[in-house]
């Protein structure tokens, strides 16, 4: 250890120690100029400046020549210099961070296993005073033994390895190394990376940058690239409706990457575990096609599927798990008004019923009245152009507290009862015409709401060839929404949530006598949506991908998940309940308020049923694997390792150790910060020969006044 | 009855102050203003008549001088008259005022040759009133302006001496000598200068004006500053003739200087006393009265031995 300078260049200014000195006995009076008539008398005044020669106080001389080289010290910035001590890699303690990935694509040619050796190589080469840390990452990072320097128990860590069902993603796994060398008191940080360096793990702006001073050794395992990849990439699952029951035609798609000559792949279909069918399909080298399989019946919910692929060096995507249940008919009540045109509900009714897995049941009554058995099991209500008398108005009420649907379509002989008008989400106007040019259009559609969201994207369904000729005017109320307005700004459409249920207006008829929207390619698919939205459905997810949470305390997250079975209806209760992964672990689900969430980081299927019972038909959702994975495309590890270090304006150690020596003793300067107490000692010498040599002037003032003459 | 030396008139003494009288651009305004309140504040006109011939007849005031009662008069009428007579127009007036460089100096609003300027001026004119002939003489190292003595030169000398300024080094013992040369006839002669020289080298020069039976008057100017040496900062002090310089410290050497000074100046009053030259200092801070008095006393004992 040693004096050091950062800046010695400073030192010069040491030299400014001279300036008082010369100043001292070189300085003349100033030069200004009095003009006397005449210096005859002065001339005749003998005088010396010999006393100016002579240096009078030396100790101030010495303060102020002290206090300026230490000025001149603290601006060179010295400080004790250990880096010999801490830049030779075996001589002083390190903190060695062991990054291994435990990703899907780890399995490809055993390469855990290499990680697993080239920890422990890593290990064996620790010194007494070393510490490691080894973090197992693929989409995130998990610390298994953390600072430590006990070799069993980092064996240990490497001993739990297993590769999981995640993606790779290197930066959560850094900025854990990063934290662990930034709170490491070492001198010294060494990170090494164990990874088959995928590059999908690294999106090159993950905000990691490794501590000054560290280093970053990439170890890449199995240089060798994969001849082939298959993998089963989606599966579409459309339903039919025959003879009553719901019928599912899976088609797989099934991708190729590498190869070298086309092959026959034998692709089988699981339902419940059980191989029902198997197809065997010509794949050319990195070609993709499409298998259609045997439509199967869907009699019983949370039905399990896997689509399954033949052994190939990477497992995890040859399989696709799916889970489907019978889709449920939404029951919809017509009702229109007694004296109503016969086809007044006709275009409404033929487009509920075109539905290929008959989604719809289609319910009409021609009355002024709604009894309560029109009600019972009905999911949406549609009231076309009809006045419903006060106790039907009531009925709606209730049906729509329980969660209920209803659409209000206002034609010539819509009314609305007064009793009931805080059920509407406005006030119900005259009739206006818009004849005038071709009609009025829709100018204004929430895309945001789940009824039009599917027709927000570019060549998603056109309602504004749709022309509206006459139209009910209507004034929101302030709790209603406005899902859509004319072009004029009158209301089209509003809704307001009314208990579990809500009411929407529609401001127009739903046949063809104010609009001609029923000519429109939209109007299928509006009606479907909007029938939905009264209904209450909510597509369920056939699968879901790694990664992924599921709060199991939400209904709506439970809808999405294709929850149907009444043996698992606990769930929505509230209940106890336990999940079980596809590896066989059991994560208990306790009852109480609040969020359930269920992390899914296995792909297979997790089953979740109350404890300690076998529902037949338990809840039951699939996971897949993240397929960017199957992407086996590697970076250059050394471009990572520049990423890392790049932006504190150095390289790895290995790569430049000057770099990293001269930035190691710019850290040990801000460290150890000498000059601040240069510079406070500078600046106490400099008040303290002040008040000394004020003190002086004072005295020697004082004796000048004492003598006399 | 006050003496005249003693005098602080109030009203003249404030209109007299050299500071005021240096805003009176007209130097024949300024002498007469001078001169004119000079006498209007006077209580006897003492100095009036000393020629020969016969003016007015005025009665005997306490302290006229019993010599000149006409005693002829008293005889015929019994009461004391005084006789006055015209003003003599036989005297020479001369002044000799030094315009060399350190003249030039000036520590308030008035230069030492202003000052001298003023005095000259007066004394040119009050002598004219006196019916003196009167002429100047300026020099520095050499004669610069020769005005010779004469009863019709008051303007011209006026002129000169508005007109004199002060530029080359001074010396007095070559001017002065050719003075000596040039006004033969006697008078009364008022050296105007600051001297500085030797006192042995002035009397020098200045003896031989003397020795040629005039009356010589010697008004010493000195700038408050030359005679206090007030400075404070340390500075480098540079001769106004000769432009050499050196550093002085004036703290140091300040009670050193006054001592220099008021060595040269007495030796200057012992020697010029000893050989019956009048010599009076003069402030350039200070009224111009003390000067005409000095000259009017002198005026009066030449009178009086005359």
């Amino acid at each position: 250890m040693s004096l050091t300078f950062l800046v010695p260049l400073f030192l010069l200014g040491a030299a400014g120690i001279i300036v008082p000195i010369v100043a001292h006995l070189t300085r003349r009076q100033r030069r200004n100029v009095v003009h006397f008539p005449s210096l005859m008398f002065l001339e005749k005044i003998p005088y010396q400046e010999q006393r100016r020669r002579r240096v009078q106080h030396w100790f101030l001389l010495g303060l102020r020549a002290l206090a300026l080289a230490l000025l001149a010290l603290a601006f060179a910035r010295p400080f004790l210099d250990d880096s010999e001590v801490g830049l030779a890699a075996s001589g002083g303690p390190r903190e060695v961070v062991v990054l291994i990935d435990q990703s899907y694509s780890m399995e490809v040619g055993n390469h855990l296993e290499q990680a697993r050796e080239q920890a422990t190589q890593v290990f064996d080469g620790l010194g007494p005073l070393d510490r490691a840390s080894v973090v197992a990452f693929s989409q995130g990072a998990r610390v298994l033994a953390r600072s430590t320097s006990d070799r069993n128990s980092l064996r240990g860590a490497l001993d739990t390895l297993e590769v999981s069902s995640g993606a790779t993603s290197f930066g959560p796994a850094l900025k854990v190394a990063q934290t662990i060398l930034e709170e490491s008191t070492l001198s010294s940080g060494e990170v090494y990376l164990l990874s088959d360096f995928q590059r999908i793990g690294w999106i090159g702006d993950e905000g990691v940058r490794l501590p000054v001073g560290s280093t970053f050794i990439p170890v890449p395992l199995g240089e060798d690239d994969v001849e082939e990849n298959l993998l089963v990439t989606d599966v579409l699952l459309p339903r039919q409706t025959v003879s009553g029951r719901e019928r599912v035609t899976p088609t797989a798609r099934v991708v190729r990457r590498g190869g070298s000559s086309p092959r026959e792949v034998s692709v089988a279909l699981d339902i419940d575990g059980q191989e029902i069918q198997q197809q065997s399909v010509t794949l050319a080298p990195d070609a993709a096609t499409a298998i259609v399989f045997q439509p199967f019946t869907v009699s019983r919910s949370h039905t399990r599927g896997t689509v399954r692929l033949p052994s190939d060096d990477l497992n995890a995507d040859n399989e696709h798990h799916f889970v489907v249940s019978p889709g449920a008919a939404l029951t919809v009540l017509i009702v229109e008004g007694a004296n109503a045109e016969p086809n007044a509900s006709l275009f409404l009714r033929r487009a509920l019923e075109i539905s290929s897995d008959g989604r719809f049941r289609v319910n009409v009554r021609r009355a002024t009245t709604i009894r309560p058995v029109d009600l019972a099991g009905t999911h949406a209500v549609f009231l076309n152009d009809v006045q419903i008398d006060g106790g039907s108005a009531e009925r709606v009420r209730a049906f729509v507290e329980a969660g209920g649907g209803v659409l209000v379509a206002l034609g010539e002989a819509a009314g609305w009862p007064a009793s009931a008008a805080d059920l509407l989400p406005g006030t119900i106007g005259p009739v206006q015409d818009r004849l005038q040019g071709r009609g009025g259009r829709l100018g204004f559609l929430q895309y945001a709401h789940p009824i039009f969201e599917v027709f927000a994207g570019p060549r998603s369904g056109d309602f504004t060839g749709a022309r509206f000729f006459r139209a009910r005017a209507f004034q929101p109320s302030d709790s209603a929404e406005v899902l859509a307005r004319f072009d004029d700004g009158s209301v089209a459409m509003a809704e307001q949530r009314f208990g579990q249920g809500k009411v929407l207006v529609w401001t127009n008829t739903l046949d063809d006598f104010w609009n001609d929207l029923i000519r429109q390619p939209v109007y299928l698919p509006f009606v479907h949506r909007l029938t939905e939205y009264l209904g209450g459905r909510t597509e369920a997810l056939p699968w879901f991908t790694i990664g992924q949470i599921v709060d199991l305390a939400s209904p709506e997250a439970l809808l999405t998940a294709g929850l149907v079975s009444s043996e698992a209806a606990g769930l929505t209760e509230g209940l106890d309940q336990v999940a079980l992964t596809p590896s066989g672990t059991t994560i208990p689900l306790p009852a109480g308020e609040g969020h359930r969430y269920l992390p899914l980081e296995e792909h297979g299927f997790y089953t979740v049923r109350p404890p300690g019972s076998e529902p037949e038909r338990p809840f039951i959702m699939a996971v897949n694997v993240e397929l960017e994975e199957s992407n086996l495309a590697r970076m250059d590890a050394e471009e990572l390792g520049a990423q890392l270090m790049a932006p504190a304006g150095t390289e790895a150690r290995s790569l430049n150790i000057d770099a990293a020596a001269s930035l190691q003793r710019e850290d040990q300067e801000r460290r150890q910060s000498l000059w601040r107490w240069l510079l406070i000692a500078a600046l106490a010498l400099f008040v303290a020969e002040t008040a000394i040599s004020n003190w002086v002037s004072r005295k020697g003032a004082g004796a000048r006044v004492a003598v006399p003459g | 009855m006050a003496s005249p030396l003693t005098r602080t008139s109030t009203s003249g003494t404030q209109f007299l102050d050299p500071a005021v009288l240096g805003r009176i651009g007209n130097l024949q305004l300024l002498a007469k203003t001078v001169v004119d309140g000079f006498l209007t504040g006077l209580h006897r006109s003492p100095y009036l008549g000393f020629s020969i011939d016969f003016a007015e007849h005025r009665p005997y005031m306490p302290g006229d001088d019993i010599r000149r009662i006409d005693w002829r008069l008293f005889a015929r009428t019994d009461r004391h008259y005084i006789k006055l007579f015209e003003a003599d127009t036989n005297a020479n007036f001369a002044v000799l005022l030094d315009v060399s460089a350190s003249m030039s100096y000036g520590s308030h609003t008035l230069t030492k040759l202003d000052y001298a300027r003023y005095l000259a001026a007066c004394l040119t004119f009050f002598s004219s009133k006196q019916r003196d002939r009167v002429g100047l003489v300026t020099f520095d190292h050499e004669i610069v302006d020769y005005v010779p003595p004469s009863m019709k030169h008051l303007d011209t000398i006026l002129h000169k001496l508005d007109k004199a300024e002060a530029g080359r080094p001074g010396a007095l013992s070559g001017p002065l000598l050719q003075i000596t040369e040039l006004l033969r006839r006697k008078g009364i002669l008022v050296i105007i200068s600051d001297f500085y020289e030797d006192p042995e080298t002035i009397l020098a020069a200045v003896g031989p004006l003397r020795a040629r039976g005039h009356d010589v008057i010697v008004f010493h100017v000195m700038d408050p500053h030359e005679l206090e040496f007030p400075f404070e900062e340390a500075s480098g002090f540079e001769d106004l003739e000769t432009h050499e310089q050196i550093p002085v410290i004036p703290a140091k050497l300040r009670d050193e200087y006054r001592l220099v000074v008021a060595n040269h100046l007495e030796t200057l009053k012992t020697k010029m006393t000893g050989n019956r030259i009048d010599y009076t200092l003069l402030d350039t801070s200070k009224p111009l009265d003390l000067a005409l008095f000095q000259y009017l006393l002198a005026r009066e004992r030449m009178s009086k031995v005359r």
